[in-house]
């Protein structure tokens, strides 16, 4: 496969992600009450599995494979491409299969990555892989998502906490600091896999985990320092470390309130890592992955401090409508949580064509000259 | 060394400088990730290789170095080419770097390493 094509491929498989999102976004409306005359086109039922598998899932195998530019390796993205319009036609079964199959194939490629390094980041990355495929079988095997949520998010963090520790080498932080990490991991894992046993003390367990993990990263991370630096890597830095203080805030949430399987402190928990971790992750990761996958790079701006603050401030709101039971703050918060997630998007793609019709004026100018 | 193309190792190793991993603020020379700057019958090939082999930079890198080859005028024939060999480490980090200044290392502060080769 050339480049050119390449591209093309990297950036269609990219619409899909994005069609998974927009329309995870929208399910997540509907949730949240929003009527739709004649009947949402989008269930409220699929929020979850549009977001996790439809969007990251996508994006993240997407990534993979680009970075290993193996043929084999597109089968992943492209299963999840498949999956998701399938689920949105409201064919759930086979769009269950699809994503468990995708995620085999992600499992398959970062397994293959391990075999190219044999690091510990390499495995931690692979049991993120594994947590998908375990989490997406016991989708299609019928369990609520309530009872499947540990291990997408496990999928999650595992994929970015393995990025996280790769590149804090950097930092060189000892073999018994990264040996902590593992362990931590370990402890995290073993917390989920209990709260199929006791629901509240695997949790406790598994928050105590992630308090410990976000504080080895402020810790360890790169960010401390790269946040004196400017344009997008302080961005990011800062956007690494907001997240990280939303991982504390999970942790300490989760010993006070437990996993509940359903209402608002379900919704306050998995928001705060979801969109407070999960959602920093990606917007300190897009001016990285959006170059790398589509070719075109994208000028830093101030303004991409306006969709991040107002993401984490509207999702402070949430969290105290949530927790004080204010239907209207809740909705209000989340609402704005979408319009944060638009803006930045929407300023991406305002960067992106921007820069393209000034590179394209430059070329003119220099044929003219 | 052949002077021509010393010095052409010499700008492509600025222009390199400019190719910053943007996580890091730092750039690819002193991260140490270009290795070699070769030459054969008038093609130039630039060995670099990534931090990690599942690096999503990986393709960024690749534009940014053959944009980088593309901008001098001197060097008609160029390859960036990527490779695995030896792997990656943080002590392949040019030392005594500022690491993490503010803002990132500057273009004529380069080091000799890859000029001298």
């Amino acid at each position: 496969m050339n480049r050119k094509t390449s591209a093309l491929v990297l950036v269609s498989l990219l619409v899909f992600a994005g069609l998974a999102l927009l329309s995870g976004l929208f399910s997540g409306l509907v949730r949240l009450g929003w009527v739709i005359e004649g009947g949402s086109p989008v269930s409220p039922l699929i929020h979850g599995p549009l977001m996790i598998n439809g969007f990251l899932g996508t994006l993240i195998s997407l990534e993979r494979s680009a970075a290993l530019e193996k043929k084999w390796a597109y089968a992943a993205p492209v299963c999840m491409a498949i999956a998701t319009v399938i689920l949105l036609l409201g064919i759930i079964v086979i769009a269950q299969w699809l994503y468990l199959v995708g995620a085999i194939l992600l499992l398959l490629i970062l397994t293959y990555l391990y075999q190219l390094q044999k690091e510990m980041y390499h495995i931690i990355m692979a049991v993120g892989g594994a947590c998908l495929v375990t989490g997406n079988f016991l989708y299609l095997y019928g369990l609520p998502i309530y009872n499947i949520i540990v291990w997408w998010m496990g999928f999650l963090l595992l994929i970015i906490f393995s990025e996280r520790l790769e590149l804090n080498r950097i930092m060189r932080p000892s073999q018994n600091v990264q040996y902590l990490f593992t362990g931590l991991v370990l402890f995290w894992l073993a917390g989920i896999t209990l709260t199929y046993v006791d629901r509240y003390s695997g949790w406790a367990i598994a928050s105590v985990a992630l308090i410990l993990q976000a504080l080895w990263l402020f810790k360890y991370d790169i960010a401390r320092r790269t946040i004196r630096s400017t344009a997008w890597t302080r961005y990011s830095a800062v956007c690494l470390l907001i997240g990280y203080g939303w991982l504390v805030l999970a942790g300490l949430f989760g010993l006070w309130k437990g996993l509940p399987a359903a209402g608002p402190m379900y919704d306050a928990i998995l928001h705060m890592i979801f969109l407070g971790f999960v959602f920093s992750m990606i917007f300190a990761h897009a001016p990285v992955i959006i170059p790398s996958l589509s070719g075109k790079d994208i000028p830093y701006h101030n303004y991409f401090y306006l969709p991040l603050i107002l993401l984490h401030s509207s999702l402070l709101i949430r969290i105290m409508g949530d927790l004080f039971w204010l239907p209207v703050i809740r909705k209000s918060g989340a609402h704005t949580n979408v319009l944060a997630i638009l803006l930045f998007l929407g300023g991406i793609g305002f960067q992106l064509v921007r820069n393209s019709l000034k590179k394209s004026r430059q070329l003119k100018a220099a044929e003219k000259s | 060394m052949d002077t021509s193309k010393s010095e052409i190792r010499r700008r492509i190793a600025r222009v390199l400088r400019q190719v910053i991993d943007p996580e890091l603020g730092v750039n690819i020379i002193d991260l140490g990730l270009v290795y070699n700057i070769l030459f054969d019958d008038g093609k130039v090939i630039v060995e670099y290789t990534a931090t990690t082999p599942g690096c999503p930079m990986r393709r960024y890198l690749q534009q940014k170095v053959e944009e980088a080859l593309e901008e001098i005028d001197s060097v008609k024939e160029y390859e960036a080419r990527l490779i695995w060999e030896p792997v990656w480490s943080v002590e392949m980090i040019i030392p005594d770097v500022d690491f993490f200044a503010h803002p990132p290392p500057q273009i004529d502060n380069y080091s000799t390493k890859i000029i001298n080769q």
